[in-house]
């Protein structure tokens, strides 16, 4: 290798200026919770978010379920629908499923 | 090698010129392809050929938070074999992709596989040689070849659409390397796209849609508008009806008869768009739609796209040929149009 023929080149990759918030605290059960439940309107996904709230309920007193779907797998959330699942809830579970 | 001071990418440094091609193809971080390698001397001359410094911010993207800064978009545009003179095109279109209706980061990771087509309206393109005629969306001409080609490149290494990674098309198609072309300026019997989207004539624009496959139509020799347009509008359901836009390309010999005929730009589009409408039962049974329209759908009639001004109509490509071609934008995005800063 010679000094010659080195290449310096620049790199072309860019980087998310997000900082990740890392994982929510769990709570230590369920009971007395308020679970909401975020479709993302896949044809499938509120029958498998319900079959989940089914499981949940069958196991813990929860306070009660919320459902929720924004509408298109397409776009975020609406800033709405986040803001009143962030107020009522303790717990949220999305789910997509075809 | 004085004027490198402002670029702030990681400098990699290669032992030669043919180890830094093997990295810049293996490292998951292009498209597969060989690439210029971007020096700095290489960056900072496509920086100035729109008149950027390096730290200047095009455009943030929201979802992911990534800012697209002068710089990143020269190095990929060198990558991508850009001359410096397409450098205002490049950063305009990488610009548009930022804007929130793109919905940049959706159609970057959908199974649908989109890749961005560029559009290039105005004297810019015959300027800097971006070809409008024959082959307008195929190979031969670098302007189109390589600005495409830094669209692909921006949105694989700034944004992080990397296959398997981010990028989760079930197909892609080879639009997805490079994918851009002129409107041809003296074919169209109408107003250019830049003055559609309200822009001067003398000013150049361009436009990015998240474009699926071409598919190219066959209009049978027929020169009556409302026969061909006929075969163009049936063509158009293969499209699928969810879909939020589409873009018609017209060949200047198709372009001619509607000239001939005196049908409008709006006429044409509305045509069109009729004629692409079908009762959920139609698309049930003579579309494979099978049982996915029921109850009041049934007679409900679905177009293609929403409204006829979800259809974008250029015209491009070689004098000769019965030929218009559709081309389908991913779900929920609205292609965007920006002004070229030269």
């Amino acid at each position: 290798m010679t000094q010659q023929n080195e290449l310096v080149t620049l790199d072309p990759r860019g980087a998310s200026m997000h900082r990740s918030e890392g994982i929510a605290v769990r709570p230590a059960t369920l009971d007395g919770k308020v679970i909401g439940l975020l479709s993302n309107n896949k044809p499938n996904s509120e029958l498998l978010l319900r079959d989940v709230a089914d499981l949940i309920e069958a196991e813990y007193a929860v306070k009660r379920v919320i459902a929720a779907n924004k509408g298109s797998h397409r776009i975020p959330a609406p800033a709405e629908i986040i803001a009143e699942l962030a107020d009522k809830c303790d717990v949220v579970i999305a789910a997509t499923a075809e | 090698m004085s004027q490198t001071t402002s670029l702030t990418s990681a400098r990699i440094r290669h032992s030669d010129y043919d180890a830094a091609q093997e990295y810049y193809m293996s490292e998951g971080i292009g498209d597969g392809l060989p690439v210029v390698p971007p020096t700095p001397e290489k960056v900072e001359a496509m920086l100035a050929g729109a008149g950027l410094r390096a730290a200047d911010v095009i455009a943030e993207e929201r979802v992911r938070g990534v800012v697209f800064t002068a710089e990143k978009v020269a190095v990929n545009a060198v990558m991508a074999g850009c001359k410096p003179e397409y450098m205002p095109v490049v950063a305009a279109a990488a610009e548009a992709v930022c804007e929130e209706p793109f919905n940049f980061h959706a159609n970057s990771t959908s199974t649908n596989g989109v890749g961005v087509l560029v559009v290039v309206s105005g004297p810019i393109a015959k300027r800097i040689g971006i070809n409008s005629g024959a082959v307008a969306m195929g190979h031969g001409f670098r302007a189109n070849a390589t600005i495409g080609r830094a669209l692909g490149l921006i949105k694989i290494n700034l944004y992080g659409s990397v296959p398997y990674d981010m990028d989760k098309s079930t197909f892609g198609h080879p639009g997805k390397y490079s994918f851009c072309f002129a409107e041809d300026d003296a074919a169209i019997p109408w107003e250019p796209l830049r003055v559609e989207k309200g822009y001067a004539e003398s000013d150049s624009s361009v436009t990015v849609f998240a474009a699926n496959s071409p598919v190219q139509v066959n209009t049978q020799n027929e020169s009556a508008p409302e026969d061909f347009l006929s075969i163009v509008g049936d063509a158009s359901v293969v499209l699928g009806e969810r879909h939020s836009e589409f873009l018609l390309t017209l060949s200047p010999e198709l372009m001619g008869y509607i000239r001939a005929a005196g049908w409008s730009k709006s006429q044409v589009k509305q045509f069109v768009w009729e004629r692409g409408i079908r009762t959920g039962a139609d698309l049930n049974e003579k579309h494979r739609r099978i049982s996915l329209y029921r109850g009041d759908d049934l007679h409900k009639r679905i177009p293609v796209v929403a409204s006829v001004e979800q259809i974008t109509l250029v015209g491009a490509g070689g004098a000769a040929g019965p030929f218009a071609s559709l081309t389908g934008a991913w779900g929920d995005v609205i292609s965007i149009t920006k002004r070229i800063r030269e």
